[in-house]
């Protein structure tokens, strides 16, 4: 079931009001009504993967008793923790990875000259979200193993946890210590949480229909297109995916976020405006934060993280971006992507710069940022946005294609919108929702944080008549993230 | 949420986001047409993309001209459907009045309708047979596909009827709802209602778009029906070949209803290659209909039709 469709319209006011009025009384009952609600907006997708999510949630609940139990012999416990690896990577190597490698060994094996017939690769279907839930019971056995967290006895609350469906097919990829620890809790309705996730969603639902979804047929003809038009158009497409792909999945966390509060549940940020980065570093602390922070617990600090020699340290970053991209998309265009950001991270980290924003954001105490700073904005941007051009292109070849006619097609022209829409319409959105983002930069939990409740008034209308505005009925509504 | 939506509303009037459909009726003679002596605007796309004013004249028709048809003039009847209507572009601007920028000593009389197919137009003539004796020259727009699926005339009352409703009256008159409705933003809840019929009637509930291929025997029936139906309209209503004209676009146009044409003496101005030969669109891109360079390229068409006629 998709945020932006009517089915979710009516879905989440029945789930609302069954959870709040019917259910009130009983944590049990709430959490089995989060159960059914999830599986049911999970199954409207295609029930028949609802096995996997059911069969992930038994053995990681299994697994991590079996760990607590064997916390003193190491092994064991060890032993436990493979299993809960093996199974979860398991799915994901074959629902997501299975034909790549297969290919990709036969495109190596045809390199040194032998022939194999593609025989072996299947027509596989990519569950939804499977890269999200599979992380997240991951995190639960880790947690476990690392003696962070004391497994649940409860089947129930541990099968909310995995399926709740404000978070399910496109994270943030909770930790048990989060999210858990609230599942296993008492809810109680607060006015003041669920006002704050109604305007969430309503933030997300600006981004996702506004930026987003309006880009994305000018990105969709420039990508496709791409042989056919100047530097200058090239350059637009790129920059607009920027946008596009910020607002369709900040945009998706948003209303999961808000959607979250609803039911008196707080979900990790995701995003904080990384389009304000200074510097690579800084970028992936507000870009996708559950999944870097996922791979900075699970990997990077076991690996040794930065305790150890430097030139382990940058084996390390490179592991963690290669792995993320990997975990992007079953292509080597998301590795190197990934590989990229190795590149521009190990410098920062070098020049010891990869933590010195972590606290604060640009203008921190200014109302207005440097020229150093715009500077370092202006940089990051453009270095982020040169990465997705892999991140975009379906393969390798066309992403290399695609940077060479940046060089050689080197020349202006207007460039049309497809359907016929006035770009300057887009280009004064972007410059307004940059504005914006700049204004409310230091919270993103409360995107219309003004204390004049006029302001707010006219803030509401504003984005209630943009999505008016800037709806189009022709638009594929899916989230690009569901694909990963 | 009221007063945001309050806002919106005003908004919406303000900066003229609405489309305005001009009230319809069908009068004693059983013609369907707008109610006289309206003007307004009609807006295209979700952004004021296209925005153009109208204005229905005492006929009932969108004209910046009344019609006041006489033997010592030269009157040139351009009958059709939302085309010829021309929402999309000024009244001021329209096809006839570019024919008669184009042509000297000639006044063009656009009996355009949204939703008229050839029976409309052959009832229309028949109907106001007194206006259409001293109009000189008749040009009949037909959309082949649409236009032919029947031989008999019946004024469409549900439709009126349906537009004068309450539901419609409260649609048009909720701006923010009348532009909703147009952008497609309720086109979900009527998807819902849809479903909602499918399990009453599954067949038509699930009915999809699918393109199929015609094969060459549902062609050539598909043929004889809509020129049987042609022959049943003109036989009822009587052609009146030395001055009435069809105007069509060959590549949308069965070769059988052109042959059957040339056959009968039946003359048509065919465009396809003057919107073939264009560099520049023709078509608006938020719908189907003619733009402004498109119908400048029909005007020329007419209008050099009418300079070679009156030749001979």
């Amino acid at each position: 079931m998709l945020f932006n469709s009517l089915d979710f319209l009516i879905f989440l006011p029945v789930v609302f009001v069954l959870y709040w009025f019917v259910f009130k009384k009983s944590l049990k009952a709430q959490n089995i009504l989060v159960i059914a609600a999830s599986y049911v907006f999970y199954g409207w997708w295609d029930w028949r993967f609802l096995i996997l999510i059911f069969f992930s949630t038994v053995l990681d609940f299994f697994v991590g008793q079996q760990i607590f139990k064997n916390q003193d012999n190491k092994q064991r416990a060890k032993y436990w923790l493979w299993v809960s690896v093996a199974f979860n990577l398991g799915l994901l190597g074959f629902f997501k990875y299975y034909n790549f490698f297969v290919d990709s060994f036969i495109e190596a094996v045809s390199a040194l000259g032998y022939n194999i017939k593609s025989v072996w690769t299947l027509r596989i279907i990519l569950p939804v979200g499977i890269s999200f839930y599979t992380f997240q019971t991951m995190s639960y056995s880790f947690d476990i193993y690392y003696k962070k967290l004391e497994p649940t006895k409860n089947f129930i609350s541990f099968a909310a946890f995995v399926a709740f469906f404000p978070q399910l097919v496109a994270g943030p990829i909770e930790r048990a210590s989060n999210l858990l620890k609230q599942i296993n809790t008492r809810r109680s309705f607060k006015y003041e949480q669920a006002s704050s996730g109604l305007k969430l969603i309503l933030w997300g639902f600006f981004k996702k229909l506004v930026i987003a979804d309006s880009l994305a047929p000018i990105v969709d003809d420039i990508f496709t297109n791409y042989t056919d038009y100047p530097a200058s158009t090239l350059i637009l497409g790129v920059s607009l995916f920027s946008f596009q792909v910020y607002g369709d999945f900040s945009g998706y966390t948003d209303i999961a976020i808000g959607t979250a509060k609803l039911f008196g549940v707080e979900l990790m940020s995701n995003f904080k405006f990384p389009n304000f980065s200074r510097n690579i570093a800084e970028y992936w602390q507000r870009w996708h934060i559950s999944l870097s922070t996922w791979f900075r617990h699970y990997l990077y600090i076991p690996m040794g993280g930065s305790r150890v020699s430097k030139l382990k340290s940058l084996r390390n970053i490179a592991v963690i971006f290669l792995v993320s991209g990997l975990w992007h998309g079953a292509n080597w265009t998301f590795v190197f992507w990934g590989g990229i950001h190795a590149l521009l991270y190990m410098p920062v980290f070098l020049m010891g710069r990869n933590r010195i924003y972590a606290d604060n954001v640009i203008a921190e105490r200014t109302w207005l940022p440097s020229i150093t700073e715009i500077f370092q904005v202006l940089l990051t941007f453009i270095l982020v946005t040169f990465s997705r051009i892999f991140f975009r292109s379906p393969t390798l070849s066309s992403s290399f294609d695609f940077i060479e006619r940046i060089g050689s097609n080197f020349y202006y022209e207007p460039y049309m919108h497809p359907m016929g829409y006035r770009m300057f319409d887009f280009y004064l959105l972007i410059a307004l929702f940059t504005f914006y983002e700049y204004l409310i930069r230091r919270d993103e939990r409360n995107p219309f944080k003004f204390k004049s409740p006029v302001v707010r008034f006219l803030l509401y209308t504003l984005v209630v008549l943009s999505i008016l505005l800037f709806y189009d009925d022709g638009v594929n509504r899916s989230f690009i993230y569901f694909q990963f | 949420m009221l007063l945001i939506l309050l806002l919106l509303e005003v908004i919406v009037r303000v900066f003229h986001l609405y489309t305005e459909d001009p009230p319809r009726f069908i009068d004693a003679y059983g013609v369907e047409k707008r109610v006289p002596d309206h003007s307004g605007y009609a807006v295209t796309g979700n952004r004021n993309q296209n925005f153009s004013e109208f204005h229905i004249n005492k006929a009932g028709f969108n004209s910046y001209r009344e019609f006041t048809p006489s033997a010592d003039k030269f009157e040139l009847a351009l009958v059709g459907d939302s085309f010829i209507e021309g929402f999309h572009q000024d009244v001021s601007n329209s096809i006839g009045k570019q024919i008669e920028n184009q042509t000297e000593g000639i006044e063009v009389y656009e009996y355009g309708y949204a939703g008229y197919d050839f029976a409309n137009q052959m009832h229309l003539v028949h109907a106001y047979k007194n206006d259409f004796q001293l109009i000189d020259q008749i040009i009949l727009y037909l959309n082949y596909d649409n236009d032919l699926k029947r031989g008999v005339y019946k004024p469409n009352k549900d439709r009126i009827q349906m537009l004068s409703s309450t539901l419609f009256k409260i649609r048009d008159n909720i701006k923010l709802l009348a532009y909703g409705s147009k952008i497609g933003i309720i086109e979900p809840l009527k998807k819902l209602a849809q479903r909602g019929v499918a399990f009453n009637d599954t067949e038509e509930g699930y009915r999809t778009n699918e393109l199929t291929l015609d094969s060459e025997d549902e062609e050539l029936k598909r043929d004889q029906k809509r020129i049987a139906n042609f022959k049943s309209l003109i036989h009822l209503y009587g052609f009146d070949k030395s001055k009435t004209t069809l105007l069509l676009d060959r590549r949308k146009t069965s070769k059988r209803f052109l042959d059957f044409c040339r056959n009968n003496g039946i003359r048509y101005i065919d465009f396809s290659s003057s919107f073939e030969n264009s560099k520049r669109p023709t078509t608006l891109i938020y719908d189907h209909h003619w733009n402004a360079h498109g119908r400048a390229l029909i005007a020329k068409e007419i209008a050099d039709y009418v300079k070679e006629t009156q030749k001979h």
